[in-house]
């Protein structure tokens, strides 16, 4: 058992005050489970297939997500150690996950999706809400399926648009989407078009807009809140994430999808479309000074 | 919300209660609340993998896999002596500490 009595405190407030304690107490707690056990552990992340369809909760989610999370960790110039105590912090978090999320995917309560963003708050250190200048999404977590490229400027195709040949090797086959972009193109033309332009585009997902509440009384406000917005996107059985933009509307609501990613999202949290597909949780981020990049993010 | 098998004999009301008696929002206690639920989480997990072997461990971790909480019981009585006595200890063990620190700051 962890003991961490005798904590000095300072007279903060009763939250702030449990919170630094109780934070402490949490991770010491998992480490001491992970050094303790880690043979197990590593046996655990190793050996379970991910094809197990498990109820979510307790360890489940964990055990999906074994054969992937060996992927993510670093390969080079990376000891030994770091990479066996890698596994584990990514895969805690992926339980703690799965024991908040109920079983049906679709909109949270409003307990659960406050106790989610709380969690993500403070593994990445910026504030992560499902609601922000009281906006919403219909929901936070949902259905993802595959959307194809977008067209950035007037005359972007297929071979205009990738920057290096690995990336037109694995996102080619998506093909571009028919039309613009919800908010139309990206760029003016091909040399007014900026990394974050570029960026915009390769991560972007496509929310049902149209399905918040008072969108259509205030379709223009709505619009301006909702266009290129960053928000948070994890895949919880593998513990991926990324931060995005809203780049589209979408999908439509007899599809039975919640939102859909860019072939470069969907290739990153290793989402699939169809009868494969899987679900994502997706929050807002409070990022008002436009600092945090765009792309795949550690949790 | 999901229910772990150790749910029945492992209550955090009292914590929640004190907590509830405390100056915070809502959002701020729900966060101390999903702390305490997964310190809880792993504190029973290590006092039961504590009490097995190597191999067995590996048979627990698959069954906590099934979420069958009828197997996974009838596997930790079959394995250790006291299983309910323990996790309890265990429980009762972190909730203090917790009481305590919730006292602290009045």
């Amino acid at each position: 058992m962890v003991r961490f009595k005798n904590i000095p405190t300072q007279k903060k407030s009763p939250y702030h005050s449990l919170k630094n304690k109780w934070v402490k107490r949490h991770s010491l707690i998992k480490e001491q489970l992970l050094t303790t056990h880690r043979d197990s552990l590593d046996w655990l992340v190793s050996n379970l297939p991910a094809k197990h369809h498990l109820a979510a909760g307790s360890l489940s989610g964990l055990l999906l997500l074994a054969p992937q999370i060996s992927s993510p960790l670093p390969v080079v110039s990376t000891p030994a150690k770091e990479q066996v105590l890698e596994v584990p912090k990514k895969v805690f978090l992926i339980t703690e996950l799965s024991s908040i999320l109920p079983q049906e995917v679709g909109p949270l309560d409003p307990g659960v999706e406050k106790k989610i963003a709380g969690v993500l708050s403070d593994e990445l250190g910026f504030g992560v809400s499902a609601e922000m200048q009281n906006k919403r999404l219909n929901t936070s977590y949902g259905y993802i399926g595959a959307e194809q490229h977008l067209t950035r400027y007037p005359g972007d195709t297929m071979s205009t648009h990738f920057q290096t040949n690995n990336e037109q090797l694995r996102f080619e086959k998506s093909g571009m989407a028919p039309g613009r972009g919800a908010w139309g193109y990206f760029a003016y033309s091909q040399a007014e078009m900026t990394q974050r332009d570029i960026d915009r585009e390769k991560y972007y997902i496509a929310v049902q807009t149209f399905m918040s509440d008072g969108y259509s009384q205030r379709v223009r406000e709505y619009v301006e809140f909702f266009k290129f917005r960053k928000m948070l996107v994890v895949n919880p059985q593998n513990g991926k994430a990324m931060i995005v933009v809203i780049g589209d509307a979408g999908p439509a609501v007899w599809t039975g999808k919640h939102l859909g990613g860019s072939p470069e999202v969907m290739g990153y949290l290793e989402r699939f479309d169809g009868r494969q597909r899987g679900p994502v949780l997706y929050f807002f981020i409070d990022d008002p000074e436009d600092k945090i990049p765009l792309g795949p993010i550690e949790l | 919300m999901n229910k772990h098998f150790y749910s029945h004999i492992a209550h955090t009301e009292s914590v929640v209660v004190k907590l509830h008696d405390l100056q915070m929002s809502e959002h701020e206690r729900l966060h101390l609340i999903s702390l305490m639920d997964s310190s809880l989480h792993h504190v029973i997990l290590d006092a039961i993998l504590s009490e097995l072997t190597a191999a067995d461990k590996q048979i627990f971790l698959k069954e906590l896999a099934t979420d069958d909480h009828e197997a996974i019981w009838k596997f930790l009585r079959s394995k250790i002596t006291g299983i309910e006595d323990k996790i309890q200890y265990a429980a009762e063990e972190l909730k203090k500490e917790l009481h305590e620190d919730i006292e602290g700051t009045k």
